[in-house]
């Protein structure tokens, strides 16, 4: 029953968490960047959210549409007045690069917010639990991993389906074959930020109505975050919702086996580690990943 | 013999260059003398420090071109081996730094085997990775003091077998003496065969390999120089700070800082290490200790921090020594 139960929650958390990483790889599979700094859109996603609550009184649910636009906002920004740059430079400038921005964002969010820890307290679903036979849900975190399926589906469509989706896959593939069929590779680039900073303005959304916002979060759901990515495989889509499911039934499943043996070592604080060694293990034994086409 | 005579020639170098060592030599020989306040002197011995770390992770990040954003959990192998010998066992610090490298040594090369078979990316976030493991593991391990850290038993005013001291001069000797060795060392290092394998590594991989180069070998081998170098400091942190705890020794903060300062002034030079310290150290302190103090300014100086890395990463990739060699060039 426990094992059902955590089953269940790690789905739904994990439908998230794919919902994170899916930016993350987009951005990794076009332009062979690892964003450190997606973190931070995360987090500021989930103030926007926060503080529409705060001020507006809209339902945290009804005020993703400003996470989202913030998210592609802070997307294209970061591409036109920090990325462009660094694609010049070699991997390890690029890293160190998205790095301060990772860092910029923090402390700016630390300097506007302050680095106290805030919650949503008010809204349709917040505090709300549902029973669905055994089981019982809350429903913001059900919220969020309908939601997370919709919007991860929607991007999946649009890569798949419209020519512009198709051109970003083209672009992935092969950058120079792209720009021979008349592929703007700096517009394909543009739009891999746009899209990775709207779906992860939309995940900070949802993950707000039941998490902590406070400066740091991010770090914690990047690592998450790139966990996912490397178990799907670097720049694949399918691999990468996959990975975010079994991320999630990893997280939630190893407690409730710690629980069940009555070992300490395998407490809820150690959550965090297992997700870090999966990804290690996971990298060495099979590099390529779940689902991996880029080396 | 022939090394020790490779490790103190510095003939290669230009006279300029040569002169500019002399002088900053002497310059911090007499510096605690200058009447210079507690403060400044803090912040040369973070300097120093932090050159240290810097020169360790120059072996592998610099020469050897790898990605590595995990030193971390090596200085914290280090400060731990320290305190906890220190604590449980009285033992002095002259024996429990060497057993804290040689652990240091043995971990990374336990790490280091199945990490090597990884490269770019994959590598960079593994190396964070694990080093995060290791924080939370120390984090939750109430036979270290988990998160609460661990304080270290206070000795007699002038101790050199514990290596503790009332005055933060006789800090600043012993580390200027890790510091001067840890130059010696890479100006050796720099000019051994490891120094150019792992150069032609970072070149051209498969061309390394044609030669017959074992590059996951050259690569583990440096990995555990920088590993012994960053543990070396992490006892040096432990005696200095007389408390650690996770927070302060495994954090991924540190390992960027590290591999920053290396990054900063310019990867694979003897001199970028420690240029990189010189600018970002005093920066970090200062603007630490003007802005930080206001209220309602907390962040500004990490912030201006942050902008610099991302203006350095985007124009000059190759760090200050990088413009100082452009500048050179265009003078001749």
């Amino acid at each position: 029953m426990l094992v059902i139960d955590a089953l269940l929650q790690g789905i739904l958390i994990g439908l998230l968490f794919a919902l994170v990483a899916l930016g993350l790889t987009i951005i990794f599979g076009v332009m062979d960047i690892v964003n450190f700094a997606h973190g931070e859109f995360l987090m500021l996603g989930m103030y926007a959210v926060y503080w529409t609550n705060y001020f507006l009184n809209i339902d945290p649910l009804l005020a993703l549409p400003v996470s989202a636009a913030l998210g592609v906002l802070l997307g294209l920004a970061s591409y036109y007045w920090l990325i462009r740059y660094l694609l010049r430079g070699p991997a390890i400038a690029q890293l160190f690069g998205t790095f301060g921005l990772m860092l910029f964002l923090q402390y700016l969010a630390m300097f506007l917010f302050s680095a106290d820890y805030r919650m949503i307290d008010k809204g349709v679903l917040v505090g709300k639990s549902y029973s669905i036979g055994p089981f019982i849900f809350d429903g913001t975190k059900l919220a969020a991993g309908f939601l997370s399926l919709i919007s991860f589906a929607v991007v999946y469509y649009f890569l798949y389906k419209t020519k512009t989706g198709k051109a970003l896959q083209a672009t992935a593939i092969n950058k120079e074959a792209a720009t021979y069929m008349g592929i703007k590779t700096d517009k394909m680039n543009a739009l891999a930020w746009a899209i990775g900073g709207g779906t992860v303005g939309i995940a900070g959304g949802l993950l707000v109505n039941f998490y902590y916002a406070y400066p740091m979060v991010g770090i914690l759901f990047v690592m998450i975050a790139f966990a996912c990515v490397a178990l799907g495989g670097f720049g694949s889509i399918k691999g990468v919702f996959f990975a975010g499911l079994l991320v999630g039934i990893i997280m939630m499943i190893f407690p409730v086996f710690g629980q069940i043996i009555g070992s300490d070592f395998l407490g809820p604080h150690f959550k965090f580690t297992i997700v870090y060694l999966a990804y290690f293990i996971i990298v060495v034994v099979r590099p390529q990943g779940l689902f991996g086409w880029k080396n | 013999m022939e090394k020790l005579k490779d490790a103190l020639d510095f003939s290669d170098f230009s006279k300029t260059e040569r002169v500019c060592f002399y002088i900053f030599t002497v310059f911090l020989l007499v510096f605690p003398w200058l009447g210079v306040g507690s403060f400044v002197k803090t912040v040369m011995i973070q300097f120093m420090l932090f050159s240290l770390f810097g020169m360790g992770w120059n072996t592998i990040g610099g020469y050897g071109g790898q990605v590595e954003l995990g030193k971390a959990q090596y200085v914290g192998i280090g400060a731990y081996t320290v305190a906890l010998m220190m604590v449980w066992w009285k033992v002095p610090f002259w024996i429990s730094m060497p057993i804290g490298v040689l652990i240091a040594l043995g971990y990374s090369f336990i790490i280091g085997y199945p990490l090597f078979r990884l490269k770019g990316h994959y590598f960079a976030i593994a190396t964070i990775c694990t080093s995060l493991v290791l924080k939370d593991i120390f984090d939750n391990w109430n036979l270290v003091g988990a998160a609460k850290g661990i304080e270290l038993p206070i000795h007699e005013h002038p101790d050199f077998l514990y290596m503790q001291f009332k005055s933060d001069t006789y800090y600043y000797y012993f580390i200027m003496g890790l510091f001067y060795i840890a130059i010696f060392y890479m100006n050796w290092f720099r000019k051994s065969k490891l120094g150019y394998q792992l150069r032609m590594i970072k070149d051209d991989e498969d061309a390394a390999e044609s030669l017959g180069i074992d590059i996951r070998w050259c690569k583990i081998k440096a990995y555990s120089i920088a590993s012994a170098f960053v543990a070396v400091g992490g006892g040096f942190m432990a005696v200095y700070n007389l408390y650690i705890d996770p927070a302060s020794v495994m954090e991924l903060s540190l390992s960027i800082k590290i591999a920053l300062m290396a990054m900063l002034g310019g990867a694979a030079s003897l001199w970028g290490p420690i240029i990189g310290a010189a600018f970002l150290v005093p920066l970090d302190r200062f603007l630490g200790s003007w802005l930080g103090g206001h209220k309602g300014l907390t962040g500004i100086d990490f912030m201006i921090y942050a902008m610099l890395i991302m203006i350095v990463s985007a124009y000059q990739p190759k760090g200050i020594w990088g413009i100082i060699e452009q500048f050179r060039k265009r003078g001749r």
